[in-house]
């Protein structure tokens, strides 16, 4: 941290290269990188007029070349990209040689592309290929090992090698680029796409810069290590980037991953704020709205968007978004639909598009979708867990084990897999599996917290009712420790049982109190019956207290004792392995009002 | 990987958020390599009458060329050329004009084309004006920028093969078309050699080089109908004979090109299971898989009209096959498991086909996991044949039948069930059933001790060609059956001493299942097994030792077996005793009747060594009940061998003569050299024995006459060079022509027993207590 402050000290400096970087970056064409350094520049205060940056000085080469750069930037603009590089073919500066060989790299993907929609048949799609791309490496190869390309060419270059699939080497010269034009920030953007895992992210040897912070904050939340990305962002605003929309949109998708949802709704709120006009991450905003149920303000959000550019990826995900929280399935799967129209690798589209088949019972499309999403990234454990989901529809557990555990594999602390995998061992009647999943599920953390509740039930129906009880506790525990009483029937089923088995222990008082707890909600009519039930056998049992009912209280006084002392370690969450026979009574004094 | 593969354009094709692989019906498309079959057949249509020969092999030719892969030019020509030279030449000179010339003579090509509907010669259903007509709708389907990319690709097609070719020079023959527009057209062509050059002058550009091999040798992507005979003929190939197929490592890249083609391509998925279960691969088997289903789920509803009975029948088979995988990596849990969500949902639907297949599962898991399930076997034959599914039913009563064998079910109704089983193959045609019952005809007569009936049941199926309509009248599959054969073939052959046959059949074996394929383990036991009998025979028991070991990592109780007959030999009776009480309750458990037979011959074998020859007897006599019960019949004279000895020891050597002369008959007509000499040592010791007590003339005959039985056996054992033995007969020898007063004899054969005594040194016991 102490090597970041020194570099973020001088704010000026790097807003005086932002500004340079900004005006090459314009100069080549390269509109994605000069997005994000203007975006950073504003986010910094002012310059006064003496501080800024003199336009470099020019070159024999740039001048001779000048002319030829102008007439040929401008066919660049105008997407003529075969003329702008006719026209720079002969010369010498760097800057013209870059942007000859970035127009005839832009010119073959976009005959590609063209090809794309007019290929002989289906099965020749695949095959289009950039046919510059051969030609242009084996000219930047030479120029390379001859050590004449500057940043931008090296960043091409490892472009060129990176769509003919050499990823190795790909890498190696995206982090010769990064050295070379530090501040140009596509080349870190492109070696965080080749960048699979930590290990291998250690082992490169990046250039000692302040953006190198802004990477590795990005590659974490990539490598989902939310944590550590989440640290490097609040340094980074604490150097002074704290205006910076970038940064606030890329923690609120951090604390998406990590579903911290009122971080990240307040997050991009401010966001909106700030950039009212906004498209980008949005579809991360409108899931985060989904999850949350709320309505209006999705269909805000969709309103606005449409008014702003209806033919956007995320414009579309969110009306799907918004038409699924409406129940209009069909709408929103055609507006999934047609967000992959506009960009076929839309990873989330394809996802959501599946839930929306799910939802429409079209369980053949929605395999389909996810089977797309799945081939698009492997890593998606959404999708594996929407195929797990839709066999389990199917009534094939065992199959959707599969699944559920490719899930799981990807996100091994997720409970939600976990429940699944438990639900599914639990119907092929594998219930010390089915056990191992909920405990393990409720150890890292249940969100849904259903974990326990199932965990007990399972208990409850196997008759082993010390552990149903030890697990129901530990849930009515849970549930009023963290203030929000959602699932009534769940608690008073729970509470009802506790009843019961307190009851058929002559634990009188601590069955009248669940019984009283049970009571008090009105809702659940067979527990609430079930509460008053009991508490009308515990008092007939208290008119009638005979001498063995005081023997068997007193054998259970010296009991709850033992096992009170017993159960101290148990009150937090252990393995499951170890079993208390007797449990402890409900303590519910702290949460009692 | 983060980058995303370039196929997932949006597919035009998708409609309610399925994608049809092919909306128009396009199978097949328009490539440079097809336009070279069209001119070929183009040739054969109107070319002046050719040499019936050539046109024959022409004829031959057409059907593979129309299939297969796209070759290129070189390789195109030179295959028609080893047919017709002229054909050739001419079809040269035909496509070299078209790419020489302009788009119009390409266009001329196709309008002239003889037209199937037409003409006389091509018939409009045939093959060849299938593929025509195929050929010339896709033709004309073609955009016009379409047209024009075919042009060139054709031209460079062309090409490429004039560069190959040394004797034209590159330069010299680039095509004149090229010069119109040198910036453009012609670059692809030109940086080919130019590349080649640089490589070689710069050391880090190794990657360069290669990959641009691969750019340019790839023939381009399969088209659906290529695909699809590549993939019929590859798992034909795997099921059949697995050698002939692609190495495991050529065939998943293979596969992984053509999903890089078109990732729709579900049964590339399938194809890959069945690859990875060769190298026993179980995450991708799984993965591939379920890869599969998931796709055909697809397209299940869009070939039928039903559609969602096509969905649900995939699902069923899904989870089906899911089982059959766990089951084949020996999870058996896992595929009760499946199998039971199986059931279920084949239930739910009625679907009785699916649930009989589910059945017949059922009950190999069980058996499997060494449960009994003749019950389950049984109700699956009834219901498949209530359902008429002949191969679910007498797949079902082959399985009866090896059960029934092995627990001593009556001889004559195996071999009544496997007659009329095989009356339903052969008018079903099922091959595969037919192998197997072949193959299990020869066990059950090798099993009963009739080797020449196994011997020609052996030589039936090896003999017979195959009925599969892929290779047809090719003699070899290399299914397990055949290995079965093989392995009984060779085991056959050693019981006769014929050691060279044995090592030619395994070589063989070895050459037809690597030792990486699923059925190897057979034949590593059968070679194992022999050369154990070899050595012990030999005498060398330091050498039978690591085969013991080899045996039981192959075969649990065949390896402890084995172990204690060596311990045995070894005179380490206690140890080996042990080791036979262990194996005896191991194989009641098991129910294996012959090994239990086998166990009780060993055991009461060690008695002897102790002199209990008493209590040997109600060893063997049970031996014998158990074997004559079972139609054991090799056992069973074996056993009786061993009674006449015991008999023999105790005194009572006319008992002894008796019960060998009623089983010499059979063993001299079934039984391996082995028990033939055996048999006739027995008999001449008798013969002996009876002699000391007869009157002085007959005396010298029964003399003479264990002489002659004396000789025979050693022609037998000499042939096995069983040299204990030998030495044993030698000695008997030197003593009778000692007592016939034949001295030249007499010190001849000392001189013998002389020899191999000093070959092999007398092992501890010098009492003859065995056969």
């Amino acid at each position: 941290m102490a090597a970041l402050s020194t570099e973020f000290g001088d704010l000026v400096q790097i807003k005086k290269q932002l500004i340079s970087i900004i005006s090459q970056c314009r100069e080549r064409g390269l509109v994605h990188s000069m997005k994000w350094a203007s975006e950073l520049v504003f986010a910094l205060d002012p310059l006064p007029v003496n501080e800024h940056p003199p336009p470099p000085e020019l070159t024999e080469d740039d001048a001779q070349d000048f002319d030829a750069l102008c007439l040929a930037k401008s066919y660049f603009d105008l997407k003529e990209y075969d003329r702008a590089a006719y026209f720079l073919r002969g010369c010498r500066s760097k800057k013209a040689y870059f942007l000859y060989m970035y127009s005839r790299y832009l010119s073959g993907e976009k005959k590609k592309d063209d090809e794309t929609v007019d290929s002989l048949g289906p099965l020749e799609k695949g095959q289009v290929r950039n046919e510059a791309l051969r030609e242009l490496r084996v000219e930047l190869s030479k120029k390379h090992s001859a050590g004449e390309l500057d940043g931008f060419a090296l960043y091409l270059y490892g472009v060129v090698l990176r769509k003919l699939d050499l990823l190795k080497e790909a890498v190696d010269i995206f982090v010769a680029a990064t050295h070379a034009l530090p501040l140009h920030w596509g080349a870190w953007l492109e070696l965080c796409n080749l960048v699979t895992n930590i290990e291998m992210l250690k082992s490169l040897s990046l250039p000692d810069c302040w953006v190198r912070d802004f990477f590795l904050a990005h590659m974490y939340t990539e490598l989902q290590m939310i944590t550590e990305a989440l640290q490097k962002y609040q340094s980074l605003i604490e150097a002074g980037f704290s205006k910076s929309t970038y940064i606030i949109s890329q923690i609120a998708v951090a604390y998406h991953n990590i579903r911290d949802i009122d971080q990240a709704l307040a997050l991009f709120n401010e966001l909106r704020e700030q950039d009212p006009f906004r498209i980008e991450n949005m579809d991360t905003f409108s899931n985060l709205l989904y999850v949350r149920s709320m309505k209006p303000e999705l269909s805000y959000l969709a309103h606005n968007l449409v008014e702003i550019d209806k033919y956007r990826v995320e414009t579309c995900c969110v009306i799907g978004n918004y038409y699924s929280l409406r129940s209009q399935h069909e709408k929103a799967a055609l507006y999934f639909q047609r967000a992959l129209k506009l960009n076929p690798r839309c990873l989330g589209a394809w996802t959501l598009m599946g839930h929306e088949y799910m939802e429409m019972k079209n369980t053949s499309a929605a395999i389909q979708a996810y089977r797309h999403a799945i081939e698009v990234n492997k890593r998606d454990y959404r999708a594996w867990y929407g195929l797990g989901q839709t066999y389990e529809i199917l009534k094939m557990p065992f199959y959707s084990l599969y699944y559920y555990r490719k899930a799981h594999h990807l996100r091994p602390n997720d409970s939600r897999m976990l429940v699944a995998l438990g639900e599914c061992y639990e119907k092929l009647n594998q219930h010390v599996e089915a056990k191992k999943c909920y405990w393990r599920a409720y150890s890292v953390g249940d969100v849904e917290r259903m974990a326990l509740l199932k965990l007990a039930k399972l208990h409850e129906q196997l008759h082993e009712s010390d552990d149903a009880a030890q697990y129901y506790i530990i849930y009515i525990q849970d549930i009023f420790s963290c203030g929000e009483q959602l699932e009534h029937a769940e608690v008073s089923t729970a509470l009802r049982y506790l009843g019961q088995y307190y009851f058929k222990n002559r634990m009188y008082d601590e069955a009248s109190f669940c019984a009283q707890r049970c009571c008090d909600y009105n809702d659940a009519l067979p527990s609430k019956d079930g509460g008053r039930l009991l508490m009308k056998f515990i008092r007939h049992k208290d008119s009638r207290f005979g001498f063995r009912d005081l023997y068997s209280l007193l054998l259970h006084f010296v009991q709850q004792r033992h096992t009170h002392q017993e159960s101290v370690p148990m009150s937090l969450p252990g393995p499951v392995a170890t079993p208390i026979r007797r449990v402890s009574p409900l303590d519910l004094s702290s949460v009692t009002p | 990987m983060a980058s995303v593969h370039e196929s997932l354009y949006f597919n035009p094709m998708m409609t309610n958020g399925v994608v049809h692989a092919n909306i128009f019906g396009i199978k097949d498309w328009v490539t440079p390599y097809k336009i070279s079959v069209l001119a070929l057949l183009y040739e054969m249509i109107t070319s002046k009458p050719m040499a019936l020969l050539e046109r024959r092999r022409l004829n031959k030719l057409i059907l593979p060329l129309q299939q297969g892969p796209d070759l290129t030019l070189k390789q195109f020509l030179m295959i028609v050329e080893l047919c017709c030279p002229e054909t050739s030449f001419e079809l040269r000179c035909r496509l070299y004009q078209m790419a020489d010339g302009e788009l119009k003579d390409m266009e001329h090509f196709f309008s002239t084309l003889p037209n199937p509907f037409s003409d006389s010669e091509v018939y409009k259903t045939s093959v060849v004006g299938l593929f025509m007509r195929h050929m010339l709708l896709a033709y004309n389907k073609l955009s016009f920028s379409q047209v024009f990319k075919l042009y060139k690709s054709l031209q460079q097609y062309c090409n490429k093969d004039r560069w190959v070719t040394p004797s034209s020079g590159p330069q010299a023959e680039l095509p004149s078309a090229a010069n119109e527009d040198m910036e453009l057209t012609s670059t692809e062509d030109t940086s080919v050699p130019r590349v080649d050059g640089v490589d070689r002058e710069e050391p880090d550009a190794g990657p360069l080089h290669q990959s641009e091999l691969c750019g340019h040798d790839t023939t381009g992507p399969l088209s659906q109908k290529q695909a699809e005979y590549f993939f019929a003929r590859q798992a034909y190939l795997l099921k059949n004979d697995e050698n002939k197929a692609m190495t495991p490592a050529i065939l998943q890249n293979e596969l992984n090109n053509i999903l890089k083609f078109n990732p729709d391509f579900a049964e590339a998925h399938y194809l890959s299971y069945l690859n990875s279960m060769r190298v026993q691969d179980i995450y991708i088997a799984t993965h591939s898989l379920l890869h599969y289903f998931d796709r055909l789920i697809l397209s299940g509803g869009e070939g039928k009209s039903n559609g969602d009975e096509g969905y649900g029948r995939s699902l069923r088979y899904a989870i089906l096959n899911l089982a059959t995988l766990h089951c084949r990596f020996g999870h058996y849990q896992q595929a009760d498991l499946a199998l039971q969500e199986a059931i279920r949902i084949a239930q739910e639907a009625n679907d009785h086909v699916c649930l009989q297949h589910c059945l017949s599962w059922l009950y190999t898991v069980e058996h499997m996991r060494g449960s009994d399930s003749v019950v389950l076997t049984e109700d699956s034959v009834k219901m498949a044949s209530h359902f008429c599914l002949p191969y679910l039913a007498s797949l079902g009563i082959q399985s009866l039948v090896q059960r029934g064998a092995t627990q001593g079910m009556t001889a004559n109704k195996l071999l009544d069930a496997l007659r009329s089983t095989d009356m339903v193959h052969w008018k079903q045609s099922l091959s595969e059933l037919i192998e197997i019952s072949l193959a299990q005809t020869t066990s059950i007569w090798r099993m009963y001790g009739k080797s020449t009936m196994a011997w020609q049941q052996a030589q039936l199926l090896l003999n017979m060609n195959s009925l599969e309509p892929v290779n047809f009248g090719v003699q070899q599959n290399n299914t397990e059956a055949f290995a079965v054969a093989l392995c009984h073939l060779a085991e056959l052959h050693a019981d006769q001493g014929l050691y060279g046959a044995v090592t030619d059949i395994m070589a063989h074996l070895k050459q037809q299942f690597p030792p990486h394929t699923q059925h190897a383990k057979l034949w590593m036991l059968c070679d194992l097994k022999i050369q154990f009998e070899r050595a012990m025979n030999d005498g060398k028991y330091h050498l039978a030792e690591p085969h013991v070991t080899a045996i039981a990592a192959l075969h649990r109780t065949e390896g402890l077996y084995r172990k204690a007959l060596l311990l045995k030999a070894l005179n380490r009776t206690s140890e080996a005793s042990k080791i036979l009480q262990r194996l005896q309750q191991l194989c009641e458990k098991n129910k294996s009747t012959e090994m239990i037979i086998r166990v009780l011959l060993a055991t009461a074998e060690l008695h002897w060594d102790s002199s209990g020859f008493a209590t040997a007897l109600p060893l063997l006599l049970q031996a014998l009940t158990l074997s004559r019960q079972h139609n054991l019949q090799s056992l069973a004279s074996e056993t009786v061998l061993h009674l006449a000895f015991t008999q023999l020891m105790l005194g009572t050597p006319e008992q002894a003569l008796a019960l060998l002369e009623d089983v010499l008959e059979s063993i001299l007509a079934h039984g391996s050299l082995m028990d033939k000499g055996r048999a006739l040592l027995l008999m001449a010791r008798c013969q002996v024995a009876l002699a000391s007590s007869a009157v002085e003339e007959d005396r010298l005959a029964a003399l003479e006459q264990a002489v002659e039985t004396l000789e025979e056996a050693t022609a037998y054992f000499s042939r096995l060079d069983c040299s204990e033995r030998l030495r044993e007969i030698y000695y008997l020898q030197a003593r009778l022509h000692h007592a016939l007063g034949h001295t030249a004899q007499r010190n001849k054969f000392a001189m013998l027993l002389r020899l191999l005594d000093q070959e092999l040194p007398l092992s501890g016991a010098t009492a003859l207590t065995h056969i």
